[in-house]
């Protein structure tokens, strides 16, 4: 397999506090890979590092995307490269219809890769497959991006925005925090449907609720800032079991 | 010729109207009277005066300003309440970019006599620059005491986050912050003005 990401010696920080203090990690085409850790190792950070946050400014080390230095990119150059973080806390947009929204960002994305825009008709064929499958109703597609909808239902349209715009790396930052079983299966089938060969996951999580529906290929422990362990997915029981107290 | 700064008058009832010059506006509004106007400032200076003459009188003034460059705005609208109950209603919104200051001031008096009224007044600035400068004075003088007023003043930059979140979505930052600034300016302009909002977004943002 070919590496699909690459992050070498990563160090980064958020005002004056290093967060991230020499990560590697690298993610194969096709991989879904998870990142388990406990509360306040890094997790969200390097989610935020590798889709461009400007709070986090990166002091040492690289990352590679498809063999690309991302750290040169700005955070929409990132997406339209096909890297995706679906939130932990969706932001909400008042004012911008979902709907409208998404039509702007996949051409946006279009026109990053030098195609035309979308016509209306088939714009809306696309859409409504994606949103029949993840259970998004015509009335939601209306309202503004993530007003007034529950956690689950963010979730739910986070799941359903990384659908639309079809990235080659998905990262879910926290995707089951807050989740009832009946969203968590929703957006569980939502990603597994969406594994190919050539799009990776990675999955940021502190136990192992999502990882239920999605199996891992490998799972990577954080803890302070670097990876301490990868192997297979049977580290996913190991913690469930016996905690990150001995990693 | 282009109206750099167009005005559109929706309800003009029971009004008269005084335009003494092209910054300035004085509206008597008489009994059962109602009034509805919009402004859109982009270079000018505005000078609104209304006066709610007679009783039932009410109006709704909408204005947003655009500023760019190293321009100053001046931004001055008093509704008075000569009358009980009397309703009206500001609202004014805007962005300023480059090095241009707004200053806004918004007076609603209501005298002693004038019992019953609702005032209402309510100004949200965007700086799209660390060197654009937006001031406001909301003002309430309010002298009868059994009335309804409420009045607020927001401003700021666009939400850091926000714009993050449209960018990981593959808008470029400019796209975003159109984006972000036409959900802030709302159903505030009317139709007709959006050809030039839309250009003055497109050229300054």
């Amino acid at each position: 397999m070919t590496a699909l990401l690459e992050i070498k010696n990563l160090h980064a920080k958020v005002g004056d506090k290093e967060i991230l203090k020499g990560l590697n990690l690298t993610i194969d085409a096709g991989e879904v890979c998870a990142i388990m850790g406990p509360n306040g190792c890094g997790k969200s950070t390097l989610s935020a590092v590798i889709s461009g946050h400007p709070a986090y400014t990166v002091t040492e080390g690289e990352i590679l995307f498809k063999g690309e230095d991302l750290l040169k990119m700005t955070p929409d150059e990132r997406a339209n490269k096909g890297v995706f973080l679906a939130f932990q806390h969706p932001i909400e947009l008042p004012g911008v219809g979902l709907a409208q929204f998404l039509k702007t960002a996949l051409n946006a994305k279009r026109k990053a890769n030098g195609e035309e825009p979308i016509d209306a008709v088939a714009f809306m064929k696309y859409m409504n497959v994606r949103a029949t499958a993840l259970g998004i109703s015509n009335e939601m597609l209306k309202r503004p991006v993530n007003v007034g909808f529950s956690g689950g239902e963010k979730k739910r349209l986070e799941t359903f925005q990384m659908a639309m715009l079809e990235p080659d790396f998905c990262i879910l930052d926290e995707m089951d925090s807050g989740l009832d079983v009946d969203a968590l299966k929703i957006v569980g089938q939502g990603v597994s449907v969406m594994r190919e060969p050539k799009r990776s996951f990675m999955i940021i999580t502190h136990h192992d609720d999502l990882l239920q529906y999605v199996k891992p290929d490998k799972v990577s422990i954080m803890r302070d800032g670097v990876i301490v362990k990868t192997a297979g997915s049977e580290l996913v029981k190991e913690v469930e079991e016996s905690g990150y107290d001995n990693f | 010729m282009t109206i750099s700064n167009p005005f559109l008058i929706h309800t003009q009832e029971n009004v008269i109207v005084k335009n003494p010059d092209d910054k300035s506006w004085v509206f008597e509004v008489g009994e059962n009277g109602n009034l509805w106007v919009d402004f859109l400032q982009t270079t000018d200076d505005l000078n609104v005066f209304v006066s709610l003459q007679a009783e039932e009188a009410k109006c709704k003034i909408n204005c947003a300003y655009l500023i760019n460059k190293n321009n100053m705005l001046n931004i001055d609208i008093k509704v008075l309440h000569k009358y009980k109950n009397t309703t009206s209603e500001q609202h004014i919104k805007g962005i300023a970019t480059d090095e241009s200051s707004v200053s806004f001031k918004g007076i609603v008096e209501i005298p002693k006599d004038s019992q019953k009224c609702d005032g209402r007044q309510h100004h949200r600035g965007v700086v799209l620059s660390p060197k654009a400068k937006i001031e406001a004075v909301p003002q309430l003088e309010i002298w009868a005491d059994d009335v309804v007023c409420s009045h607020g003043s927001a401003i700021g930059p666009l939400d850091a986050n926000q714009l993050f979140y449209l960018q990981t979505r593959g808008l470029p930052e400019h796209e975003a912050k159109k984006i972000l600034l036409n959900s802030f300016l709302g159903d505030l302009m009317p139709e007709e003005f959006s050809d030039i909002i839309q250009g003055w977004m497109d050229k300054n943002v």
